[in-house]
C-alpha cells in the first residue's frame, strides 16, 4: 500500500489561511523552534505547505490563534480532508 | 535561598536564552539571593550533576534545547534527563525553558520528589529580529516572549511558590495578548506565538 496516500493531509483551505497569516510577517523576523532551527516566514511557508513537523506545528499554533478568537470552529487537523 | 541556573550559549535561541536569563540573575543579586550560573562552557553535566549534589540548592533554572525525556546545555551535551539526573530535583523547585521539557522528564522529575515543576508541553518558540541579534535585549520582537517567561524564574527568585510564579507568569501574557491585540502595529503578528508558549507552560506541584 502506497504510504503518502493514507498520511491524512491537512486541507488546502487551512494551509491557504495559515500561508497568508505567515506572509504578514516581516522579512527581518526569524523564529526559532527549539532546536529544530531557524526559520523566516518564507522558510515556514514552505514547511506549510510541504506539511512536514515543523509546519504542521505553525498550522497548529495559527489555528490555535483564530480559535481562540472565539470564530472558527475546532477541527482534529488528523482527520482533516485529503487534498490532493 | 540558592538558585542554580544554567544558561548555554551556542545558536540564535540559545543567544536570546542566555542574554535574556541575565535578567533572572540580576534580580537574585539585587535580592541576595546566592546564585551558581553555568553560562556558556560552564554549563556541562558533571558541573550541573557536582553542584547539586554539594549544594543545598532550592531552585534549578535550565534554559536550553529540550524535548520530552532530556535537557541540554553547552553544544547540546544533555544535562538532565528522566535517566540521569531526575533524582536530584528532589526538594527543589524547577523551571525549565525548554522544548517539551514538561511532557515526560517534568512528571518524572515530580515523581522523585521535586516539590515543583514549571516547563512547556510542546515546543517553546522565539522570534526575533534579525537586526537585532546583536542587541538581543533590545528586540522588541523576542522581548514579550521573553519577558512573559521570564516572569516564573522572577517570582521564585522573589520566594513566591512555584503556583504564584505560573500565576504571575500566565498573568504576563494576558497583559502582553491584551496589549498587541489592541494594537494596529505589525507586532500583531506575535499573538499566536504568545498564545502558543502561554498555553503550552504548565505547573506541577
Amino acid at each position: 500500500m502506497d504510504e503518502t496516500k493514507t498520511t491524512p493531509r491537512i486541507s488546502e483551505d487551512i494551509t491557504n489561511l495559515v500561508i497568508a497569516r505567515l506572509e504578514t510577517i516581516p522579512p527581518n523576523i526569524e523564529m526559532s523552534m527549539g532546536g529544530d532551527g531557524n526559520f523566516t516566514a518564507r522558510e515556514l511557508i514552505e514547511r506549510v505547505r510541504e506539511q512536514d513537523d515543523v509546519g504542521k506545528k505553525m498550522i497548529d499554533m495559527q489555528m490555535a490563534y483564530l480559535r481562540s478568537l472565539g470564530n472558527l470552529p475546532t477541527q482534529k487537523f488528523g482527520n482533516a480532508s485529503t487534498t490532493n | 535561598m540558592l538558585l542554580l541556573l544554567t544558561r548555554p550559549r551556542y545558536d540564535p535561541a540559545t543567544h536570546y536564552l542566555f542574554y535574556w536569563s541575565g535578567f533572572l540573575v540580576d534580580e537574585a543579586k539585587k535580592r541576595n539571593v546566592r546564585t551558581i550560573d553555568l553560562s556558556k562552557e560552564k554549563a556541562k553535566k558533571d558541573k550541573f550533576h557536582s553542584y547539586l549534589l554539594k549544594q543545598p540548592v532550592d531552585i534549578v533554572i535550565l534554559n536550553g534545547h529540550g524535548n520530552s525525556e532530556e535537557v541540554a546545555g553547552q553544544n547540546d551535551e544533555v544535562l538532565l534527563s528522566v535517566s540521569s539526573g531526575a533524582k536530584l530535583m528532589k526538594g527543589k523547585n524547577i523551571f525549565i525553558r525548554a522544548c517539551d521539557a514538561a511532557t515526560t522528564l517534568g512528571q518524572e522529575i515530580m515523581k522523585m520528589g521535586a516539590t515543583g515543576f514549571v516547563g512547556y508541553t510542546r515546543p517553546f518558540w522565539i522570534a526575533r529580529d534579525v537586526d537585532s541579534f546583536n542587541r538581543p535585549l533590545e528586540d522588541e520582537t523576542a522581548g514579550p516572549i521573553l519577558r512573559c517567561s521570564n516572569q516564573v524564574g522572577l517570582s521564585l527568585i522573589k520566594g513566591k511558590p512555584i503556583a504564584q510564579a505560573q500565576e504571575d507568569s500566565l498573568a504576563r501574557y494576558r497583559e502582553n495578548i491584551d496589549k498587541y491585540s489592541a494594537s494596529e502595529t505589525t507586532s500583531s503578528f506575535l499573538l499566536p506565538f504568545l498564545l502558543w508558549n502561554m498555553t503550552s507552560q504548565v505547573c506541577y506541584q
